[in-house]
């Protein structure tokens, strides 16, 4: 998967969520979840849950941690898929 | 140092499934889901404990510059209906939370017996703006009239990790303080 594949991906699960249409408009690699989206933050956890379904993953809880941006979701997808 | 969090009980049930599979696994300790399933309205629960943990969450972030996304690592304890404590690591917090029907309004604090004066209210136009930035001005007016500066040169910035922190023209004031918006309520707390 490219990188701009993934970035598009990751646009769509985030969609459903999003409360900030200019930074949604704007997403890329430096987009925060909460700061720039104002995803809130139970609404995270709805956006990792449909990383796992979308990419057939799973994520534990000290991967998670890190997952407030496009750039770290980014890595830990790739991490997870490249270790199956 | 301070945190609140308001959860709009009816904005949840909308926003949110925390029925959906592997929800409860990734939030909350088994003793958490056991305060959960033991009470009359798991629901109310639910939002309880997540409250604890996001007015606790903004305590730790004031306190240690650091951002984290793990809802699980912070443990609730319940001590009453009412109150409780959330611990993170070696740090605990103490909470208090209000819970109506229509919402839960929770403050923690870094220091139990810390004064804290706090002031929640119902938007009419929850769009997300307009209600932060009603939020925003309501919060500035108190704290205004407490510091005695003049509300014009008051501003709200927020550091990397996301902690807003006010600014009498350019000297940053000590006061800490939280802000919270979910649904139709607003509150803030310093």
């Amino acid at each position: 998967m490219t990188k701009e594949e993934l970035i598009a991906k990751l646009k769509t699960i985030v969609q459903p969520y999003i409360q900030d249409e200019d930074a949604f408009k704007n997403l890329n690699e430096n987009t925060d979840f909460i700061n720039d989206l104002k995803i809130n933050s139970a609404n995270l956890v709805d956006v990792i849950l449909d990383v796992e379904d979308e990419f057939d993953i799973r994520i534990e809880n000290d991967d998670m941690e890190k997952m407030i941006s496009v750039k770290a979701a980014m890595d830990l997808v790739n991490e997870k898929l490249a270790a199956t | 140092m301070i945190g609140n969090d308001i959860v709009d009980l009816e904005q949840a049930a909308t926003d949110s499934n925390w029925k959906r599979p592997r929800f409860l696994d990734k939030v909350f300790t088994q003793q958490e889901q056991d305060y959960i399933f033991s009470a009359e309205d798991p629901h109310q629960r639910v939002w309880l404990l997540w409250s604890m943990k996001e007015a606790a969450y903004k305590v730790q972030v004031q306190q240690f510059g650091t951002r984290f996304f793990n809802p699980k690592r912070l443990e609730c304890k319940l001590l009453s209906i009412k109150k409780g404590l959330v611990s993170i690591g070696d740090d605990t917090y103490f909470t208090r939370s209000e819970i109506t029907k229509d919402y839960i309004y929770t403050i923690a604090k870094q220091d139990k017996a810390q004064k804290v004066n706090t002031s929640m209210f119902k938007t009419e136009y929850p769009a997300y703006k307009t209600q932060s930035d009603t939020l925003k001005h309501n919060f500035l007016k108190a704290i205004s009239k407490k510091e005695g500066v003049a509300f014009e040169t008051l501003d709200i910035k927020k550091t990397a990790a996301g902690v807003p922190q006010v600014f009498s023209n350019a000297l940053k004031l000590s006061t800490s303080f939280s802000l919270t918006h979910c649904g139709r309520f607003s509150g803030f707390a310093y």
